[in-house]
């Protein structure tokens, strides 16, 4: 019972959000055209640093990893490429003891 | 679209692993990928199961982390001329990632996002079956590092949109933003919040620009 209680009220909130920004079409002044400009850089930014340290105490590897994913990334602008070196990365840095 | 599928299928597995450790049946797995279809807010919903939280609590958390979506809706249907009836099935399959790699490559045409998206919502499902199956045979994926995808996915989405000073001034402040409150706040607020405000910072920054 609570469980699909709970996922057609997810469902609910989660096509409300997604549907209502689609449908919210209006003519938009400079400023917020710029606005929408930096919504994706801002919100990814966001979306990448609360769960890069992770919580198992690995954090100094995994930025560091990170690190080298991005700059993977700045170089190639390749998606898998850059995952793919900063997983390698990860797995090879928590080889090292200590 | 294969590289985000790198990133999804082992977030799927590890999120069906979960599910199923927490006591949710094959089918209510599922149903959550099929109906829901939103990674972060399934983990976390299957993480409120597992401590007896209620239908209220768990609906009010996905809000709060699916809330953004709000502006990746205004923002991509600003970008790509749609029928009502393709908002609709748009809508009803946006997700982060099919928003980021539309608004990376900068696609003009529906078909292009609904591509991407249902690419990636067969990639989820898929995986979430396998991951619901085989459940009690994969290990603690956070010990492989699976949870370590998700930050660096995203990351190398943010890395190309990065194209002057500004740019790179809103992502440091909204990635700074987000880190700092989600210490003190759960859910998807921080994100929501930073994601706000780097986009109100980086448009105050430019507006004295002639362009």
């Amino acid at each position: 019972m609570t469980f699909w209680a709970a996922c057609i009220g997810m469902l609910a909130v989660t096509f409300g959000s997604r549907f209502a920004g689609l449908t919210l079409q209006m003519r938009l002044p400079p400023f917020w055209l710029r606005f929408l400009h930096f919504v994706p850089i801002a919100v990814f930014a966001a979306l990448v640093t609360p769960s890069l340290e992770g919580s198992r105490g690995e954090g100094g590897i995994r930025v560091a990893a990170a690190a080298l994913g991005a700059l993977v990334a700045w170089r190639t602008r390749q998606l898998a490429l850059a995952i793919a070196a900063g997983l390698a990365a990860f797995w090879l840095l928590r080889l090292l003891p200590g | 679209m294969t590289p985000l599928w790198l990133g999804v299928v082992p977030f799927g597995l590890a999120y069906a692993v979960i599910a199923r450790d927490t006591g949710l049946s094959l089918v209510e797995t599922q149903a959550l990928s099929i109906l829901v279809f939103a990674g972060s807010a399934q983990v976390s919903a299957v993480g409120l199961f597992g401590r007896g939280a209620g239908a209220l609590e768990i609906v009010l958390t996905t809000f709060l982390l699916n809330v953004r979506h709000v502006l990746y809706g205004m923002s991509l249907g600003r970008e790509v001329p749609m029928t009502r009836t393709q908002r609709f099935v748009g809508a009803y399959f946006l997700t982060d990632e099919a928003y980021g790699v539309s608004v990376a490559r900068r696609a003009r045409t529906f078909r292009y996002v609904l591509g991407a998206e249902l690419s990636l919502f067969l990639t989820w499902n898929l995986a979430t079956l396998a991951g619901a199956l085989l459940g009690g045979i994969i290990p603690n994926p956070e010990r492989i590092g699976v949870d370590f995808v998700f930050p660096l996915a995203f990351l190398a989405l943010l890395v190309p949109l990065l194209g002057d000073r500004v740019d790179v001034l809103v992502a440091v402040v909204a990635g700074a933003v987000a880190w700092g409150l989600s210490r003190a706040v759960p859910g998807g607020l921080p994100v929501l919040g930073a994601g706000v405000l780097g986009a109100l910072l980086g448009a105050a920054a430019t507006g004295g620009d002639a362009e």
